[in-house]
This record gives structure tokens, sequence and C-alpha cells, in this order.
């Protein structure tokens, strides 16, 4: 890692899990012998609103909680929208992406007064922009994995897989180890696997 | 993560913790007793770990039933020798101040550390308010931590401090320090088991003539700032330009002064303790510096008392030139003070003090493309919400009454009815039970010839917090209301924490729930129970009460949809689109455009609504709703109903 | 305001102006108007441009020629009572129907064999509650149609349980309405393009019109309430000068002018006091309490009539010669006070009103 700090941001939508999900990667960092620092936005979760986490990752010292605009280094979108949003604000030609390819339609896209971009459109512009972009079908992959809550995990192990951060699949593991137990463990484990895949 | 680094007792390890989960910690290692809260963000999760480690521990964890009895509390634990700690958000301080004025002033006699959460930017707050100004009116000094590492040691030095002062002593962090996550490097977990007890000879009593011992301790406090670890500086040895924080600021403004190539120019004066200041150390780097910037959350608390004793120190400092929140020069697109901090913000600041070109713009490498028109995210209520369900059968009663009802908004999840996901039915909204207590104003302006029918909408956990006394005031007074409880069996907006109507308390132990009807009965008013996802049912409830006279109560009682979803097997709810005729259909799109629940969606292709099944939590309030009877319920069975 | 959105002017020229006739008609077409207490009312602005709500509702613009052709295939030659083929004495030979209803039951007996006969599956009723306003009813039995006789004076919206008949399935409804009622409904039967539109109305195969020259505002279940105290409400009649209201402890007699105070305003603007669109209208004799009028307008009238009589259900006879005018004045003077206010500025004008009409009107309705 030579870079001073590295910025990743998890975003999606209160509900979809991606505050566990930038809690793994953050563990998994700081047992791996970084600084981390997370800045987390959780108020408007479960309630229907962005959920952005902001992990810095370094080798030399804690950073603030916040990554400076136009500042990403990489971008793990678990919502179309949101992941274009972040990009939109956060992102520049150096950053890499996965962005789970599932829409979740705000309020005024229900209301029909404002129109959700095509995402074909949507993932068409992330992939110009962008370094790299993977689309993944992580909520279907989920779902065939029999877990349709663990979006989170398949997203987490894409983020592994692409091996951004020079961090071990095992240490990953070990966090969730740490964190569940028994059945739930064992379904989070195959849909962070199925994540790794993905991206392989 | 998080919990289980709680429970790991390695010294000297770093983890990553939150700065909550690292207040925790910091109280526990400290040798915490007792802790009372009323759940709030950004604080909410620290009671919520206490509760879970209290046997572990030998600690008692409450969640009281209000901020003022939860530091009534804790103050009663340090009269009997625990050290104890007292958990609030920025407006739990309001509600706790008139007991914490006094108990200031009484003293106290084992640590105690009040733990107050701002939440600049009201992530999760009506407003945003900076409860430093109440901790300076208290006369208790304040800790304000810039890392979860700093919060765990802070809280250990805040028990220090007020244990040798006999005095309360805050620890303010905003949300990005108590939900944000870092390093914390672990130390010793203590288990103490202290013998409570409360000395013969002991008083504590409030007492004009105490103030005079404030002011003692409080300039004890004074010296002893000054040489605190938490204030530090960090920069060329005589700069010319001193950058004051304190909080999360106080890392955004090293990364800013970094980033605009001022490193061997600009020093940054970090304030830990930022009352009472640390005044030596604070007039010694005034001293070299030509201006002084100060970057901070909210109010200008530091700008204000700084610049206060600059004054008082004028010929030992002149020249120097001050900027923040006052020039104006520190701010973001809102004005100074509005907003939380952030790096960005810090940078421009910076940059406008001090001429410099920001190169912000310059560094970031130009996007390629337009970006697509990105649609906000606004906050909804959540897919089967009760709220959604009970608000559209309130506003259903309402336009049927046709007297042009007001309804009264109050503080929990369903403050979101005051937005477009409940139809913006509220007409006021302010502190915990106020609409109860506004509505008892209203209630009686019938002889002004005031005609229209009130109702006064709390939830569960704010009528037991201070819904009841204005209750027992509608009673004494006769005030004509009607005051609906949306009893979802949680206090949902900051996460499920139990309340007083639960059969749990924080500490997961089983205890009696007490029943919102039976306080009702017990005063003698009446009372209605309604689940409100039988929306028919309950407008016609809500109709006839708003038809009688005097104070009523109707209890809409529905499970929070999110606790209900993970316990249930609900079965499947499903458009059936042979039957929706699409936009053919009166309705509207009734149930994605109207009724709004994120489950509902829109199916640009077959031009009919769809359920989004992994957002639907199966309520099966849109199957009564639908004009066409389209929605179904897989086996047709229709639970609950 | 914006012309072409329909259901906001259904809401603010009818709704909020007090020109509801409560006919109940735009209620459960959508999810936006709901009734409770007999008002109606939008739950919210639904923002649509075209509204069946606004297009059947009697009290938006209608043009009456229209109408006359479209369900009697003529235009009327008389402006007083409107089309019709024959105007009888009739009533029930069926005792407990007889005794159970007003003025000789004939509206009962009429329900009853549609749906005893099968002629309809159901039909859509008004059901008095002791001393509240009544609720609608789908009666599918003779029982159920027994529950439901006996005039009713407030305006109920009954037909808001029409659209919910047939979306269960009902497929063939005999109605029973005020005449703003058969007027919306064969406005709605009128809706052809689309056929969602009228999939309500399509159902609905014989229509039993009432005569109604106004009706009274729910508080008068209220003020009703203050008479008779806990006493069960039995029925209520007007039969001239006088209200007259049974109990079970008895009768009581309340002043016409006290009434009177209740009549709902919108009513003061109708031109239809004897359910001119319907297949059969029926109303009092204002002479013989045994007796009804009946007026058969339309073969389907006819038809049904011929039926129930041949079964043994009903007896008429002819109208006596010299009460018809005093019939026909009491109809012309209603729809010429109605004149006189639209003229004065008064009232609420919906109605298209051709010269030939209101021409028609103020000849005294006579030259049939």
């Amino acid at each position: 890692m030579t870079a001073k700090v590295l910025n990743i941001i998890v975003t999606g939508v209160g509900g979809q899990g991606n505050v566990l999900a930038s809690q793994v990667i953050a563990t998994a960092a700081v047992d791996s012998g970084y600084f981390v620092s997370v800045g987390e936005t959780f108020g408007a979760s479960q309630r229907g609103g962005s959920v952005t986490s902001h992990i810095r990752v370094s080798k030399v010292s804690a950073y603030g909680p916040l990554i400076p605009q136009g500042e990403a280094d990489f971008i793990l979108g678990f919502e179309p929208l949101e992941t274009l949003r972040t990009f939109r604000d956060y992102g520049n030609s150096s950053t890499q992406v996965i962005m789970n390819v599932r829409p979740n339609y705000p309020l005024g896209v229900l209301l029909n007064e404002d129109q959700y971009p095509d995402i074909p459109v949507l993932t068409g512009n992330l992939r110009v922009q962008s370094q790299k972009l993977w689309a993944l079908e992580a909520t279907n992959l989920a779902v065939d994995v029999g877990v349709p809550v663990g979006t989170n995990m398949v997203m987490t192990g894409a983020f592994a897989g692409v091996q951004f951060l020079p961090i071990s699949f095992l240490a990953y593991e070990t966090v969730l180890k740490g964190m569940f137990a028994g059945e739930i463990l064992d379904l989070n484990l195959a849909a962070f696997q199925v994540g790794v895949k993905a991206v392989s | 993560m998080s919990f289980m680094s709680l429970q790991v007792n390695e010294p000297g390890r770093s983890v990553l913790m939150t700065g909550n989960e690292a207040i925790t910690r910091g109280a526990i290692e400290a040798g915490l007793s007792f802790a009372a809260s009323y759940p709030g963000s950004p604080t909410s999760e620290i009671l919520a770990h206490l509760g879970r480690l209290a046997n572990e521990h030998n600690l008692y964890a409450e969640w009281s039933v209000n901020e003022k009895v939860a530091i009534e509390e804790a103050a009663a634990a340090s009269f009997a020798g625990l050290r104890s700690l007292c958990i609030v958000k920025q407006n739990g301080l309001n509600v706790a101040l008139d007991s914490l004025v006094s108990i200031a002033i009484s003293g106290i006699k084992a640590g105690m550390v009040l733990v107050v959460g701002d939440d600049p930017g009201a992530h999760s707050s009506t407003n945003e308010e900076d409860s430093r100004l109440l901790s300076k009116v208290v006369h208790i000094p304040i800790f304000e931590p810039s890392t979860p590492e700093e919060a765990k040691q802070m809280t250990l030095a805040a028990y220090e401090l007020s244990e040798n002062l006999k005095l309360p002593v805050t620890l303010r962090c905003v949300t990005r320090i108590s939900h944000a996550s870092g390093n914390v490097t672990l130390g010793e977990l203590q288990n103490v088991n202290k013998q409570a007890i409360f000395a013969k000879k002991d008083r504590y009593v409030t007492n004009a003539a105490l103030h005079q011992l404030q002011e003692v301790k409080l300039a004890k406090i004074r010296q002893i700032a000054d040489t605190l670890p938490f204030n530090t500086y960090k920069g060329p040895q005589n700069a010319k330009t001193v950058i004051i924080a304190s909080g999360p600021s106080a890392l955004y403004a090293p990364e800013a002064v970094n980033a605009l190539g001022l490193d061997n120019e600009v020093g940054v004066l970090k304030l830990g303790m930022t009352w009472p200041l640390p005044e030596k150390f604070l007039l010694e780097h005034m001293k070299h510096a030509e201006r002084v910037i100060f970057i901070e959350e909210i109010e200008s608390f530091n700008e204000d008392n700084v610049m206060a004793l600059a004054a008082q120190h004028i010929s030992e400092i002149y020249p120097l030139e001050f900027y923040g929140q006052k020039s104006g020069h520190v701010t973001g697109p809102k004005g100074p003070g509005v907003g939380e901090m952030d790096p960005d913000k810090v940078k421009q600041s910076i940059a406008r003090v001090l001429g410099v070109e920001n190169n912000q713009a310059a560094e970031k490498p130009s996007l390629k493309l337009e970006t697509p028109d990105v649609p906000v995210r606004e906050m909804a209520f959540c897919a089967g919400c009760p709220h959604r369900a009970s608000f559209w059968a309130m506003k259903s009663a309402v336009a049927l009454d046709g007297r042009n009802a007001v309804v009264l908004g109050d503080i929990g999840c369903y403050s979101l009815a005051l937005r477009r996901t409940g139809w913006a039915l509220p007409q006021t909204m302010h502190a915990m039970g106020s609409s109860a207590g506004i509505a008892n104003g209203l209630g009686k302006l019938e002889r002004f010839g005031f005609k229209q029918p009130v109702i006064a909408v709390v939830g569960d956990s704010t009528f037991f917090h201070s819904t009841i006394p204005a209750l027992v005031n509608a009673r004494y007074t006769r005030a004509n209301f009607l005051l609906v409880v949306l009893d979802n069996e949680t206090t949902a907006m900051t996460g499920h924490q139990p309340h007083p109507g639960m059969s749990k308390n924080a500490m997961g132990e089983i205890v009696e729930g007490l029943q919102i009807e039976e306080v009702v009965k017990g005063l003698k008013l009446p009372v209605v129970i309604q689940d409100p996802y039988d929306v028919k049912g309950t407008t016609e409830v809500v109709y006839k009460l708003l038809q009688s006279e005097g104070t009523k109560v109707l209890v809409l009682s529905q499970a929070c949809a999110l606790v209900a979803a993970k316990a249930s097997t609900r079965p499947r709810v499903y458009i059936d689109q042979e039957q929706c005729i699409g936009d053919s259909c009166g309705c509207n799109r009734f149930c994605s455009a109207t009724f709004t629940c994120p489950a509902t969606i829109w199916d640009p292709k077959k031009g009919k609504a769809l359920i989004d099944e992994v957002v639907c939590n199966r309520c099966q309030v849109c199957v009564s709703l639908c004009p066409q009877g389209a929605i179904k319920v897989e086996g047709g069975a229709n639970l609950d109903r | 305001m914006e012309q072409s959105k329909m259901p906001l002017r259904l809401r603010q020229e009818v709704m909020e102006s007090g020109n509801c006739a409560r006919c109940g008609l735009c209620v459960g077409l959508c999810p936006y108007i709901k009734t409770m207490n007999e008002r109606i009312a939008f739950i919210h602005d639904c923002n649509r441009e075209d509204g069946t709500c606004y297009r059947v509702c009697p009290r938006t613009p209608t043009n009456l020629s229209d109408l006359d052709k479209q369900v009697f295939g003529k235009e009327r030659a008389d402006h007083g009572l409107g089309n019709y083929l024959e105007i009888l004495y009739a009533r029930s030979l069926n005792k407990d129907l007889a005794q159970a209803g007003q003025y000789g039951g004939v509206v009962s007996t009429l329900a009853a064999y549609m749906v005893e006969s099968g002629e309809s599956q159901a039909a859509v009723l008004t059901k008095r509650q002791n001393n509240s306003p009544p609720t609608p009813c789908l009666a599918r039995n003779r029982e159920e149609v027994l529950s439901c006789s006996g005039s009713n004076y407030s305006a109920s919206p009954t037909l808001s349980i029409l659209n919910a008949g047939v979306r269960s399935g009902l497929e063939k409804l005999t109605i029973v309405g005020r005449p703003c009622q058969i007027l919306g409904l064969r406005k709605m039967q009128a809706l052809t393009e689309r056929s969602e539109h009228n999939m309500s109305a399509k159902k609905v195969d014989f229509l039993i019109g009432l005569f109604c020259f106004w009706s009274l505002e729910t508080e008068i279940y209220t003020y009703l309430r203050g008479k008779t105290g806990s006493a069960r409400l039995l029925r209520m009649d007007i039969p001239q000068n006088y209200g007259v209201v049974t109990t079970e402890n008895g009768e009581i007699q309340i002043p016409i002018d006290e009434l009177r105070a209740f009549i709902r305003p919108t009513c003061q603007s109708c031109f239809d006091p004897t359910s001119e669109f319907a297949d059969v209208s029926v109303g009092s004799t204002e002479y013989d309490p045994e007796w009804s009028t009946l007026i058969i307008r339309s073969t389907r009238g006819q038809e049904i009539v011929n039926k129930v009589c041949n079964a043994g259900h009903l007896e008429t006879k002819p109208y006596p010669e010299e009460r018809l005018p005093l019939l026909l004045n009491a109809v012309i003077n209603k729809k010429k006070r109605v004149l006189e206010s639209l003229s004065n500025g008064k009232g609420y004008e919906y109605l298209e009103l051709s010269s030939d009409y209101t021409q028609g009107i103020e000849e005294g309705g006579v030259g049939r």
C-alpha cells in the first residue's frame, strides 16, 4: 500500500445492511494492522434515506471520519442511484466501483415526480467515468444462496475479492466468525464466497 | 466489530470501535456501577451495550422514563458512592437541565459523567443544538473528543476529575464521534463490586451559598486544563496562523492544512477541554500568532470564550486577528454555524482566511461525462410501517369530519409524517410530549370561537416520557382533544430500545410492562384500542372519537414493522397484474404514488403496480386499500385481520 | 382553477360548495373519496385529469334531453313528470311487506320480487338504524329486503355499496334510489367509452326511483334523539304538514317548520322530485295511505310490474283523474321554485337546461 490513505465509501439505502458491511471491512483492516477511521450516518437507516459509510485506511495515522469530495478511491455501492450520487460527489477517474444493480426507488420516483435513471445508461456512465466498474446482481445472488438479506455479505465478498485492500480472505472470515455463529454464520460465509466468486 | 470488542480483555490491543463503544469501554475500565439514559441519537448505543454487559461487570443499566429521571438516578448512585453515567442527546439535556443545575450546585460523591450527544447537521434530530452552552450554564467542565480513541481516554479522565472535584463532568460528543469508528487501544476491564452507602454525615442540597464553591471548583479546573494531555498544539513553533479546533474539526483541520500545502505555516491547537479553557496554554500560542481561525460545530462557543479571554489579555497578545463564524470566514454554504463541518468546508474556510487558492478543483481529475440527474432520496416510513396506515386513517377521518381538525405532531419515527410520507398531516412539532401540551391549550379555546377538533399524536415511548402530566392537566382542566398513541411496542426511532410499556428492561430481564390504557383508565379518561392495519376500522374509530366531547385517548396498537418482520412468517403479498388495470384505474397509482409504501413500486414495462418482495414486510395493508382488489395474499389468507 | 381536472372540480364545485346530493355513486370508484355519517369527502387529491366521479355526479353538467333519448329512446313530452308509459295506484298483496313498508309496501314488494325471482342477485337498499343515519344494504333475499323497508328522510349515500357489490362479483342488481341517485346511475350507464368507467352501472338492470321533494341533514337524528330520548325509533313519516315519529313508546308529532330547518340546501336546486329516469317511480299518493303512486316509465318497468302483478304480489288501479293535476302541480311548482331561485342568482345550476325544458315548466308541464 503506497498511498498515505485509502478512501473507501460504502453507500446504499437504509435497511440494506451496508453499515454492517463497512464494519466488517474496517474491522478486518484494523485487525490487519492499519489505522482506520469510519464516518457513518445511520440516522436515516431503515427509513428509506441514503446511508453512507466513509472508510479511511492508513498505514501512517488516524484520519478524520469524512472523505473530502472527489477523493474516493473505491466506492462499494449497494444501490445504483446511491452509487451514482456518491460517484458524482466523491468519485474521480481513478475511482474503482463495485455496484449492485438492483434499484430501490426513492419517494419522488414512487410519486411519479422524479425519473429514476435508466440502469443501462447509469451503468454505462459509471463504466466510462471510473477506472473500473463491477456491476453485480448482488441481491439476486444473495437470494440464490437463500439469504435475501445477505446482499451486504455478497458485496463484502466482492470487495474482498477484488483485493483493493491487501487483506486476506481469512481476515474477513475471522471477523464474520466473531460476529455470527451457527447457521447464520454459514449463510453469511456462503454469501461472502458468492461475492468473491462474482468478481474473480 | 463492535460489541464483541467491548469484551476483549487484552490490554494494549488496538481494536475498531465506534465512539459510543469507546465510551462504553472507557466507563467499564473506569469501574462504572450505575448507568441511566433515555435513548436519542447519536448516543443511544452506549446504554444498550452497558445493558448487555451489566451482569458480567456487576453494573446496573437502565432505560429511564426520561432524561430528568435518568440524571437524578445517576446522581443518586454517585451520592451512594458508585461511579455513574448518564447518557442523553442534546434535547435530552434540555429535559434534564433543571435537575442537573441543582446537582452541580449540591455536588456529588463518586465520579459522575454526563455524555451528551449533539447532532450537528441534525442527521437524526429535529434541530441542531450546541449543548456546550448548557454545560457552561450548569458550571461543569466539558470534554470534547475528536476520535473514538480520545473518547475512551476522556471518559477515564472525566471520572477522575469528577471524583476529585465532586462535580458532574460533561463528555460532549457529536455524531461524527459517536457514530464514527476508529482504532481504540484497550485498557484493563474493571469488575468492581462496590458497596453502596449513603453516609450519615453526607448532605447534598441545592443552596445559593454554594455558588461560591462552584466558582472555586471551576477556577481549579481551569488550572488543571492547562496540563491536560487532550489540549494539544501541532505545527511550527511560532506559526503566524493558529487554528483552534475541537471535536472532529481538530482532524479535518490538519488534513486541510496539509492539502493546502501549509504545513510549515499553520499550527493547529486542539481543545480537548472546551470549558473551562486552558487559559495559559491558549495565551502562549496566541502570543506568537498574527491570526487565529476558529473551527468548531454549531455555535461559536470556543470562539466566543477564547475571544473573551483574548480581550482580557489584549496587551499581551496584540496584534491578533480573529477569524471564524463571527467574521463569516468559517462557514459552509448555508452560513456560519449551520450544518456540520467536513474536510471540504474546513479547507475552503482556511483558504478564504489566508487568501490562498483552494487547489481542490485542480487536483480532482475531472469527470468525463455529465452525470445523469440524481433524484433526492427522502426519508419515508418503512415498508409495512403501522404509522403509514395510522396517518392515512387519521387523514381520512379528518377529511370526513370536515371541520379542519388540527393534528399535532411529536417526536419519534412518526415525526416523518410532517413530510410527504405522512402527507404532511401534522401542523406542529416541538419537543417530547409537546403535542399533548399544545392540545391542552387548543382544547380550551371554544370560548373564543374555536371549533376545530384537535388530535395530538404521540408514540408509546413519548407517552411515558412526558405526555402523562399533560394528560393529567387535560383531565383537570377538561381540555377537548383526542390523544392518539401510536403504540408500536418499542422506542423505534432510536433503534428499538425498551420502555416502561414493555416486558423487558435494558439488561434483558423480564419485567411487567405498564399498559398505556391502564394509565389512561387510572386517570378516568375514555380509551379505545385499535389495530391501525385495519385502516377502515381505524378511520371510523377516529371519526367517532372526534365527534365526542372532552379528553379521550386512542391507542393504535401494532408492532414496528421492522421488529415484526424479523419475528414473523407472514404469507407473501403480491400484485395480480391481471387484475391491476394500471393507469386505467381511477386510483392514480394509489399503492405506489399515494400510499408510497417503498415495497409497492411501478412496473414501467407492464404499466402496472408491482411489489418488491425483498423490501415488503408483508403487513397486508395495501391489500385492503387497492380499489381493484388486485393485491393478494398468498394462499388467500388474510392474517391478523 | 384548472378546468380539466375533473376530480378537483368535483371537490370544489360540488363537495366543498355544499352541492353534493350524497348519492354515494362516486364512493368506492377510487381510494380517494370516502363516506362517513352521510358526509362524502375527498381524502386526498388524486390529481387526475379525467374522473368518472365527476362524469357520473348528478350535480355536474347533465344534458337531460340526451339522457331521455338514452333511457327512453325519445325526448320528453311532459316537462312535469318526464317520460312515462303509465301512472297508477299500487299496493302490495304481501301482508308482511305491506305492513313493514310505507304507503302500501310497493317498493319492498318490487325489490323482494327481483331478488326472489332471480331477476336480480341483490337489491341496493337503505336500512334504517335506530335514531342514527341509515346504512346502505345489499339485500339478497326477501328477509333482507323486509329489514330495509320503511322510508328514510336523510340523504344517505347508499350507492356507495354498489361499487363494492359489483367488485365482489355481483352481476345483476336492482337499485332503489332517490332521484339524484337514479340520475347518477343513468349518467354512469352512458359512459360507454371505457369499460372500467361504467362497470358498476352496467350491472344495474332495474331502477326503482323514489319520489323525493327534499331530504334532511344528518343532524336530524341528533334532533330526533332529543325528541324521543332513548326510545327506539320504529318509523318516520311526513304525511302533510307535520312529521310523525313512531317509537316503541308511541307516536310523536313534529311541527313541519322544525323539520324544514333541516332541509338540505342542495335539494332546493333539484328539478326532479319523481325520479324521472327510473324504470318505475314510486311515491306517496298524498291522499290514501293504503296506496302508492306508481309511475311506469320504461318498457323494462312495464315488464317487471306485469310479472309482479301476475305473480300475485301487487295490485294496481287507475290513478284517480281528479288527483293527477294535484300531483302535476306539486311537481311543477317545485321546478318553478328552482327556476326562480336560479334566475335570482341563488341555487346551483348544474343541468344544461334547454329553452324547451324551461318553457315546458313555465307552461305547466301539460301537453303530453
